[in-house]
């Protein structure tokens, strides 16, 4: 019955809508949610462009209505106490996330998420990151990824969200970070705080700056804040790279035994220097990128100009000199150099055991 | 250092290597009781290079069948090493049933100079600048010293040779092989004991390159030791000068360092050749090393433009050296 109407209207797109709303009085609360589309269309016929508008086409509109009545009656457990008060309820929330932009096969999943929040929750929830500019897509798979998401407190996310925009994150930046690092909203306040703290104020990076890395590098979230300063530490002094290109080549990205491979290799190869106090080297340095961003074996052809064998060796050697390090500076010794041994080509060792 | 110049492409592999822990290898002592120590060794997946050479040359190979490896290379020395690319590190030497340690950890490139010198039982040996003492060890091991005359400038560093022989030489075989230690100035010695010794080795001061990469302090390589530097190889050449003195005719002198420099090594060489022919009439001849360097490939990196001599290369798979060696032959 309803269809056969709904197939008569296919033609009028526009009023699809208000006709339903008067046709079908169960779907009554419809009406405040119709009033503000009708609001819509109305600026729309003055001129607007009909993009603006949430409605797809006439197709997607059978299909939205035919899911909707699907979800309706295939989510009993959804419902709370009130029978009556329930599915609607529900309808609002699924036209609502219709409105966004999600598909049917997406509202359906996430609102089948168990344990999941209730669909208001559900919907205030994806509210908040929509009006971050996170576009529906993104927001599902970032939500299908990471379903603890759905269990936080709306207030929480709220006011991650507004701490987020501070930071300069909104406006569709989240994207990327949410996608890989969607602890930013489920991380205390404080660790963030901690991690944009280094950023700022022990590195010294510029606000933008400090924007710029977080929606490209997220997963300095994740690191421990004093390990985010000594890797800075390292590219800053020991590599010669300026603030400006750490952003740009998005050096944050890499891990430390990365870099410090990679960077070390090409060093005592004689083909990286540290640049001096005026910023300058007796030899042209490699790009940043085509030490990082590239992959092993391009690297090793075209940067160190050296063998996959020999680099395997050097990263073994390299691992142990850093145990090495490590242990003789939390045991606080100090190796002393037997000056003899400068002219020695031979190493004694068993000397020791006299 | 300019030794991009002088070897090219393969300098920053040498570099590397220079700048990166070396590889040791482990010189089985004779005078343990030591089947049991190369069984131990090859338990540790580490084998005896000198063997691997020698058992694996073919003869049907080599164009030059008059010199078998049996002769060319002194006998006796077993010395395991890692194979390459393998960072493994060797345990310590222990103290065995005779009261000397097991093996000598040293760099095992440290062993081709001695190997080339090729001694054979019976012969008078003198190590002209032994501390700190493992070449000279090394020329014990070969059992085929009558007498050995182990000499070093620097007491302290004589001190230091001394311990060695007393950790693994038992005392009874140090006095049968009537070993001599002295600290006297080696550029004296064809003076003191000309034309005595059959085999000879002259393992020159020189700028221990693989060290001086690492310090800071003091380098050899700095400033303010450049006269220093520059007066180096003119010691070498004296130190080499009085080592052939000191030789038989008809005897052998290997001339080794631990130095890329062709400054330290083939013009040493080339220079007392001269010297030896313009003041003392004497005529000395380099022996051609290319076959004994065939046998070793397998473990180390040679370079293989020498003008004379023979120079290992260190490389991260086979962190050996550097050492230069050159064997030459007293005519007259």
């Amino acid at each position: 019955m309803q269809n056969n109407q709904v197939l008569g209207l296919h033609h009028h797109i526009p009023l699809t809508w208000v006709r339903l709303a008067k046709l079908t009085p169960h779907l009554g609360e419809q009406k405040r949610t119709t009033a503000s589309l009708l609001r819509k269309l109305t600026t729309a016929s003055n001129g607007g462009g009909f993009e603006e508008l949430p409605l797809v086409g006439p197709k997607k509109c059978v299909q939205q209505l035919q899911c909707q009545a699907n979800l309706v009656y295939c989510l009993p457990e959804k419902q709370g106490t009130s029978v009556d008060g329930e599915p609607r309820r529900l309808e609002k929330v699924v036209c609502s996330l219709l409105d966004m932009g999600f598909s049917d096969a997406h509202i359906n999943e996430l609102l089948s998420i168990q344990p999941g929040p209730s669909p208001q929750q559900l919907l205030d929830l994806i509210s908040e990151f929509i009006l971050l500019g996170v576009n529906p897509e993104p927001v599902y798979v970032a939500l299908k990824q990471s379903p603890q998401l759905l269990n936080l407190p709306v207030v929480q996310v709220k006011k991650r969200s507004s701490y987020l925009r501070k930071l300069g994150l909104g406006e569709g930046k989240l994207k990327r970070v949410l996608h890989s690092c969607p602890e930013i909203f489920t991380m205390r306040q404080r660790d963030v705080d901690e991690v944009v703290q280094v950023l700022k104020e022990k590195c010294l990076f510029t606000v933008q700056q400090v924007t710029e890395i977080l929606h490209r590098c997220p997963n300095v979230l994740r690191e421990d804040p004093s390990e985010l300063e000594y890797k800075f530490q390292y590219g800053y002094f020991r590599m010669g790279i300026k603030h400006v290109d750490v952003v740009r080549t998005e050096f944050f990205k890499y891990s430390l035994t990365k870099i410090k491979q990679r960077h070390v290799y090409l060093e005592r190869l004689g083909r990286y220097q540290t640049p001096d106090k005026k910023g300058q080297t007796q030899i042209a340095n490699p790009l940043l990128k085509d030490i990082l961003r590239i992959s092993e074996a391009e690297f090793l052809a075209k940067t160190a100009c050296s063998s996959a064998e020999e680099f395997v060796v050097f990263k073994k050697l390299l691992a142990l000199e850093e145990e090495e390090l490590e242990s003789s500076m939390s045991e606080e010794e100090e190796e002393e150099e037997d000056e003899d041994e400068e002219e020695d080509e031979d190493e004694d060792k068993d000397e020791e055991q006299l | 250092m300019t030794y991009s110049v002088q070897f090219g492409d393969l300098w920053p592999s040498i570099r590397v290597s220079l700048l990166s822990e070396q590889k040791y290898g482990a010189l089985v002592n004779n005078f343990a009781a030591s089947d049991h120590v190369s069984a131990k060794l090859e338990q540790l997946n580490a084998k005896d290079f000198v063997n691997e050479a020698i058992s694996h040359w073919d003869p049907e190979a080599e164009s030059d069948h008059s010199v078998a490896p049996s002769t060319a290379c002194s006998p006796n020395l077993r010395c395991f090493t890692f194979a390459r690319g393998d960072v493994s590190r060797f345990p310590p030497a222990r103290l065995g049933s005779l009261g000397v340690l097991d093996y000598y950890l040293m760099d095992a490139a440290s062993l081709l100079p001695v190997l080339a010198l090729g001694l054979h039982p019976g012969d008078t040996v003198l190590d002209l600048c032994a501390a700190p003492g493992g070449k000279t060890l090394a020329l014990l091991q070969t059992l085929c010293c009558r007498n050995l005359a182990a000499n070093d400038l620097s007491t302290s560093r004589t001190g230091r040779l001394r311990k060695v022989l007393q950790s693994y030489v038992p005392q009874g075989i140090r006095e049968r092989n009537q070993i001599r230690v002295t600290s006297w100035d080696g550029r004296k010695w064809g003076e003191l004991e000309g034309d005595t010794y059959d085999r000879v080795l002259v393992d020159v001061p020189c700028t221990t390159d693989r060290h001086s990469l690492h310090e800071e302090e003091n380098n050899i390589f700095q400033r303010s030791r450049k006269k220093e530097r520059q007066m180096l190889p003119m010691l070498q050449l004296q130190l080499l000068a009085a080592g052939l003195l000191a030789t038989k005719p008809g005897g052998h002198v290997v001339y080794s360092t631990c130095s890329l420099s062709h400054l330290q090594n083939e013009y040493v060489v080339q220079g007392t050749i001269e010297l030896l022919a313009n003041q003392y009439s004497i005529k000395v001849q380099v022996e051609d090393l290319s076959h004994f360097r065939k046998l070793f490939m397998d473990t180390f990196c040679f370079f293989q433009s020498c003008q004379v001599g023979e120079l290992v290369l260190p490389n991260l798979i086979a962190n050996f050296g550097p050492m230069y060696f050159c064997k030459m032959r007293r005519l007259t």
